[in-house]
């Protein structure tokens, strides 16, 4: 935090100002902070290895937990497996599918698309927080 | 880089428990009679299902490659299991 957003909270927690004002002020520090220049390296998040779920639930007598770590590649090799799924495997797994009323078509899928997918999985976070239980599933 | 150690941990209320510690390699090597054998089977198999043998061969192998790191902890209250891969 630099120096003027903590005068400005500093002045909120004073009531020298109210939270309307400082949340006007902290917009405009906010506005004034150069971005970087066009010479400045890009900042490189480093990416995610492992997908990671953890789920704690304490709605039985005892605690249960679980927590999972698969490291992304293990997905992209399993993703790259499907490939190797026998053509009539296909045709029957499509049929059961169908059946339980998920009318997808397995041959349809590209271990491409499904690559993109795993790609995209960098961001995404999944929070459910219940009363009871808690679970948490993101990439780290 | 392939596994080289695999963790096994298991406990229930009223067992001892069991702790496994396999390391990989060594017992690759004092199967890898075994192993032949199966992959040969394997290949055997693949035209048969209609699989690529080669395709086949390298989808196992960057199974085996990608393992490590992984780690799956289980505990409802009594039972509880580990498995570890390094």
């Amino acid at each position: 935090m630099n120096e003027q957003r903590r005068q400005v909270l500093e002045m909120l927690a004073e009531d020298k100002i109210t939270t309307d004002e400082a949340e006007r002020l902290i917009d405009a520090l906010g506005r004034q902070e150069p971005g970087p220049g066009p010479g400045a390296a890009p900042s490189h998040k480093p990416r995610p290895k492992y997908l990671r779920l953890l789920m704690l639930d304490n709605s039985a007598d005892e605690p249960s937990r679980i927590n999972v770590r698969v490291p992304l590649l293990l997905l992209r090799a399993g993703v790259q497996l499907t490939s190797l799924i026998p053509p009539q495997a296909v045709t029957r797994i499509n049929a059961e599918l169908d059946k339980a009323g998920v009318p997808i078509d397995l041959a349809e899928l590209r271990p491409q698309q499904l690559e993109d997918l795993i790609d995209q999985l960098d961001d995404v976070t999944v929070d459910i927080d219940d009363a009871d239980s808690k679970i948490q599933v993101f990439c780290e | 880089m392939i596994p080289q150690l695999v963790t096994l941990r298991y406990r229930s209320t009223g067992s001892r428990g069991l702790r496994l510690y396999v390391p990989v390699v060594p017992v690759v090597l004092v199967l890898s009679p075994l192993l032949l054998l199966a992959v040969l089977g394997g290949l055997v198999a693949c035209p048969f299902f209609q699989v690529s043998p080669a395709g086949a061969l390298r989808g196992t192998a960057r199974l085996l490659w990608a393992l490590p790191g992984t780690r799956i902890d289980l505990d409802d209250g009594q039972t509880t299991l580990l498995i570890s891969v390094r």
